[in-house]
């Protein structure tokens, strides 16, 4: 029989529920809320057979365009072919995470700016643009004993394992 | 040596998924709760608020409850163990006193967001259907949360219910469930539900007690005629304690001041370094005994 390429196929761990986590779906899920331009994650939530995306879009991260009463409309990127379409789908609420992947720019954001704010109080000028880890500092090496090692003079008996 | 083999292996508890706390507890329905909490997307951070009903063996708790992510947000309570301040100190879990803390907990709700004077609700109950008529300002709308009880015609969730709706709360209901519901001419006797809301049951339960079985009567009625309550005097009682009601619903304070330390309803986590000293007792006390018995034998 033919492998078959049905809309859920190739999809049976990626929707199970996990071990133990089966059931109904704790409340916080249905009590987020999504403004439009937030960063979501999609990840299919198996219990939840309506509003489901396809297995394409499992795993992956776009933007929110639109807020339906039980759905968000979530944009990002697809390759067809040889070029990348911009794909707007619907998903229920079930189905989508908000995204941490903006989370370390918006911290880092809040703290320059406070420290930005800090050093203008004082009357100097700080730069506040992340540096790349340089190469490891140069050390002395501590307790370290010198042992020449030389090659010995071949030695039949020595190699021979067993009788000889 | 067990007689039968065992049933529950190490492989049973290893893959056994406990359901959540609150249904081990049997206290909520989750399945009630995902839709009663459920607010439209696009109506983003608008609070969607439930008209809590639940009885105990010897009270009425009517709350208008909203959730948050952090927890529920308890915005108005009333009880029936308030309504002595009204003037009602028996039956306070019966339909009627269910009325009262329902009505309670509406004219609180109103006063709290100044739309009292707006939406009177029904003054002079009735026992018919009554939804309240928007006026300029929408009406506080708030949704039926029963809980884990049997929603039967004549549930005296149904009678808090009525009193939330005469209060001026605007919840969506039918009224199939009120007592006095008949199935078969499908319509609501208005003046079967009245009596309900005056404890009219009772007080006819009182009269056929007096008559057939006076000794059971004074038992089992003896707080109500300990205060001069018969079976005719129910009535009047009830219309006075509405009109308290109405009169002055605002919550009164306990006078107990707030206790310094939080009460913990759980023992304390203990930190790494007390579990490891007395892991360490518990080893020296082991050895001195095995020392000991060596000693002895």
């Amino acid at each position: 029989m033919p492998a078959g390429h049905g809309l859920r196929s190739r999809t049976r761990d990626s929707f199970s529920r996990p071990f133990r986590k089966r059931g109904y779906i704790p409340l916080t899920t249905y009590l987020r809320t999504f403004k439009v331009g937030d960063y979501v994650d999609v990840k299919v939530n198996g219990a939840v057979h309506k509003g489901m995306p396809h297995k394409f879009y499992h795993g992956r991260t776009g933007r929110v365009w639109n807020v339906t009463k039980r759905a968000v409309g979530v944009e990002m990127n697809k390759q067809v072919g040889g070029r990348i379409i911009r794909k707007r789908i619907h998903v229920r609420i079930e189905h989508v995470i908000p995204s941490r992947c903006t989370e370390e720019l918006r911290l880092r954001k809040k703290k320059n700016d406070e420290l930005k704010a800090a050093a203008k109080a004082r009357g100097e000028v700080i730069s506040t643009k992340r540096q790349p880890e340089g190469p490891k500092p140069g050390f002395m090496v501590e307790g370290a004993t010198l042992e020449t090692v030389t090659p010995i003079p071949y030695d039949v008996t020595n190699d021979l394992k067993g009788g000889y | 040596m067990a007689f039968a083999k065992a049933q529950k292996t190490r492989a049973y508890f290893k893959r056994f998924q406990v359901k959540y706390k609150r249904r081990r507890d049997g206290k909520t329905d989750y399945r009630a709760r995902i839709r009663l909490i459920n607010q439209d997307k696009n109506k983003y951070n608008t609070p969607k608020y439930r008209f809590v009903v639940r009885f105990t063996n010897k009270d009425v708790v009517a709350q208008i409850i909203s959730s948050t992510i952090a927890g529920d947000n308890v915005m108005a309570a009333a009880y029936s163990h308030e309504l002595p301040r009204y003037g009602l100190e028996v039956g306070l879990t019966n339909y009627a006193a269910a009325y009262c803390t329902g009505l309670l907990l509406a004219r609180r709700v109103l006063k709290m967001l100044e739309m009292d004077q707006e939406y009177e609700g029904n003054v002079e109950a009735t026992g018919e259907d009554y939804s309240v008529e928007p006026t300029d300002r929408r009406p506080f709308r708030a949704l039926l949360d029963v809980g884990l009880v049997r929603t039967t015609t004549g549930n005296r969730v149904f009678g808090a219910l009525k009193g939330a709706l005469d209060g001026g709360l605007d919840i969506p209901h039918s009224e199939k469930r009120f007592a006095g519901f008949s199935k078969d001419s499908k319509q609501l006797d208005a003046e079967v539900h009245r009596k309900y809301l005056y404890a009219g049951h009772v007080a006819n339960y009182m009269r056929i007690l007096q008559e057939d079985e006076p000794e059971k009567y004074q038992t089992h009625f003896s707080e109500y005629l300990k205060r001069g309550i018969g079976p005719d005097e129910v009535d009047e009682l009830y219309k006075k304690v509405h009109a308290a009601i109405r009169a002055d619903p605002t919550a009164k304070k306990t006078g107990k001041p707030a206790p310094k330390e939080q009460k913990r309803h759980n023992p304390k986590r203990l930190t790494y370094d007390v579990r490891r000293n007395k892991l360490i007792d518990r080893l020296k006390a082991l050895n001195s005994a095995a020392d000991e018995d060596e000693d002895d034998e």
